[in-house]
């Protein structure tokens, strides 16, 4: 019983987890694009590429790794009654 | 030996691999069902399902397609990198439920989800043959694509003693030849050893491209002296594009007929999220080092337009082949990396039609041996019409790539929704994605491809949505006011 409990609570915290990083990767995806920006501006070069191009890719790499994380967070069952919501 | 010669020589060696590794996969099957050929026997473990999850998202149209893009748009292309990531991203609407109901009903093609979501409902029929058709029409211009890339590859490598049109032709007859002799299990372990070498060829070419040019930055300001506009913030409708762009591929990919096959084709669930997780770090190790290809050809060559800026990686392998017999040796190495992860698509593809053909479309009861033979029939009559169509290619590799998105993104609600609201009526999501494809198709013919930086597919995607939500809504109020007591 316990242990069920415990796993139940386990299972719940994973759940929360996974969609923060979900919603975080939203985030990320909308800061990646330059909306912040003046169109047509040089930009400044930052670690060798365009500033912009630079926060772009930071915001990709935070992508990857959430993403990585998320995945390893869910549990895709093996076994289901027929899994479909019917 | 000459760059030309050992091109031939590594291509005839990676050609005998091959050929070898179909044997071996030809004795290792263990009947002849449709499961064994199209699914190896839904027994992919972690490593082998990662490596062909790579091999088959990474294709001709990541390695010639996407340094073509980039250097016609500028460094605005590192969208790409996000876009390759949020299919990885997407799948976490649909992986997790579908992947329990596939093994408990044995699914084999994306079809069998539409039978049992939608099973004896009205429309169901009619929407599995929408689905069936969009996902083969999409999934031959895949194959067109790819049979394109081969032909240039194949032709550059051996400096021009492979023709255009023989690369065409004879690798095609290659990859049909172990596709069908050794199916997924022939597919998924060349797969592997493809994205292996394809890995490996990145790496050699990325760390070319920045020893070469003295650095990232170098290159950078070489790009803003040749091209200040490639550097420049992009416009409004750039970055609206960029926004559409990320959606587009995202939702789209997850119903790649070949990828919704690996999630059956996985061992187990733990196998599936694994492979999952190592793929999102994938596009930084090769779409983010294709795009700097990209960007990096615009230092080199002017002004190539059109089809034409398709070429400039195998532009700048020729380049670097000639600085000596070591850069030589690993620009043969990048070259067949390439190739291989080309035939790797197009091994993936030609195996999902097959499948869709003999048993979506044409609903050949899968419990007869000869329905996986017509499968492998069916798939070789349409590689022969593509080959065809390869001959003479007219539209950019990139250009392809959208088309099929725009297509494949209408058939969404049928999936992602269907495996989330059990609200969903099969009639309505059949009018919807008759609806999204009109627009889609009809806004492309028309020269509206774009809407203010929005691809067409996404719009239509929107109208498709209401359709299917509206429609299954007022299809409950119906039920509902019928079953109450008068």
């Amino acid at each position: 019983m316990g242990g069920d409990s415990a796993g139940r609570a386990g299972t719940r915290r994973r759940s929360i987890a996974r969609r923060l990083l979900l919603s975080l990767i939203a985030v990320l995806y909308v800061v990646s694009i330059p909306w912040y920006r003046e169109p047509g501006v040089l930009p400044e070069i930052w670690l060798g590429l365009p500033d912009w191009v630079t926060v772009a890719l930071a915001c990709y790499v935070g992508v990857a790794v959430c993403n990585a994380i998320a995945w390893w967070l869910t549990e895709v069952p093996d076994e289901g009654p027929d899994g479909a919501p019917r | 030996m000459s760059f030309e010669w050992l091109g031939l020589a590594a291509l005839g060696s990676y050609l005998a691999g091959l050929f070898a590794v179909a044997g071996i996969a030809r004795r290792a099957r263990r009947d002849e069902t449709a499961a064994d050929h199209f699914l190896a026997g839904r027994d992919l473990g972690v490593f082998v399902l990662f490596l062909t999850l790579y091999a088959t998202a990474y294709s001709g149209n990541s390695l010639l397609g996407y340094p073509g893009e980039a250097y016609r748009r500028g460094f605005s292309f590192i969208m790409a990198t996000g876009f390759m990531m949020s299919i990885i991203v997407c799948f976490h609407a649909l992986a997790p439920v579908l992947r329990p109901v596939a093994i408990a009903q044995g699914f084999v093609t994306p079809g069998d989800w539409i039978r049992h979501r939608f099973g004896g409902e009205p429309g169901e029929r009619a929407l599995l043959l929408g689905v069936a058709v969009l996902m083969i029409i999409a999934l031959a211009n895949f194959l067109l694509a790819q049979l394109t890339a081969m032909g240039h590859v194949s032709s550059q490598v051996t400096g021009g003693l492979v023709p255009f049109w023989l690369g065409v032709v004879g690798l095609a007859a290659v990859i049909l030849y172990y596709e069908t002799l050794g199916g997924m299990r022939a597919v998924a372990w060349t797969d592997a050893a493809q994205a292996m070498l394809m890995l490996l060829g990145l790496a050699a070419l990325l760390w070319w491209l920045l020893t070469s040019a003295g650095g990232m930055e170098a290159v950078t300001r070489q790009i803003a002296a040749v091209r200040p506009d490639a550097v420049r913030v992009p416009d409004r409708t750039e970055q609206a594009n960029w926004l559409s762009t990320i959606v587009l591929l995202g939702l789209a990919s997850v119903v790649y007929p070949q990828a919704i096959q690996r999630i059956y084709a996985a061992r187990s669930g733990l196998a599936l999220s694994r492979s999952f997780a190592l793929m999102s770090f994938m596009p930084l190790a090769t779409t983010l080092v294709v795009t700097l290809i990209g960007l990096a050809a615009i230092g080199h060559f002017g002004n190539l337009g059109g089809i034409e800026a398709d070429t400039v990686m195998p532009r700048l392998l020729g380049t670097w082949a000639e600085v000596g017999p070591i850069s030589t040796a690993f620009a043969v190495v990048v070259f067949i990396g390439a190739l291989a992860a080309i035939m790797s698509t197009a091994d993936s593809v030609l195996l999902s039609l097959g499948s869709m053909l003999s048993e979506d479309l044409l609903e050949r009861p899968r419990s007869r041996d000869a329905t996986a033979s017509t499968g492998k029939w069916l798939a070789a009559v349409v590689l022969l019409g593509m080959v065809a169509l390869a001959l003479g290619p007219r539209l950019t590799l990139w250009h392809l790539i959208e088309l099929k998105m725009e297509l494949l993104i209408q058939c969404v609600p049928a999936f992602l929704l269907g495996a989330r609201w059990a609200g969903l009526r099969a009639r309505p999501t059949f009018f919807g994605l008759l609806a999204g494809t009109a627009i889609a198709v009809g806004g492309v013919w028309l020269g509206f491809a774009r809407v203010g930086g929005i691809h067409i597919g996404v719009l239509s995607l929107l109208v498709n949505l209401c359709i299917a939500v509206g429609g299954s809504l007022v299809a409950r109020r119906g039920l509902e006011s019928r079953q109450a007591p008068s």
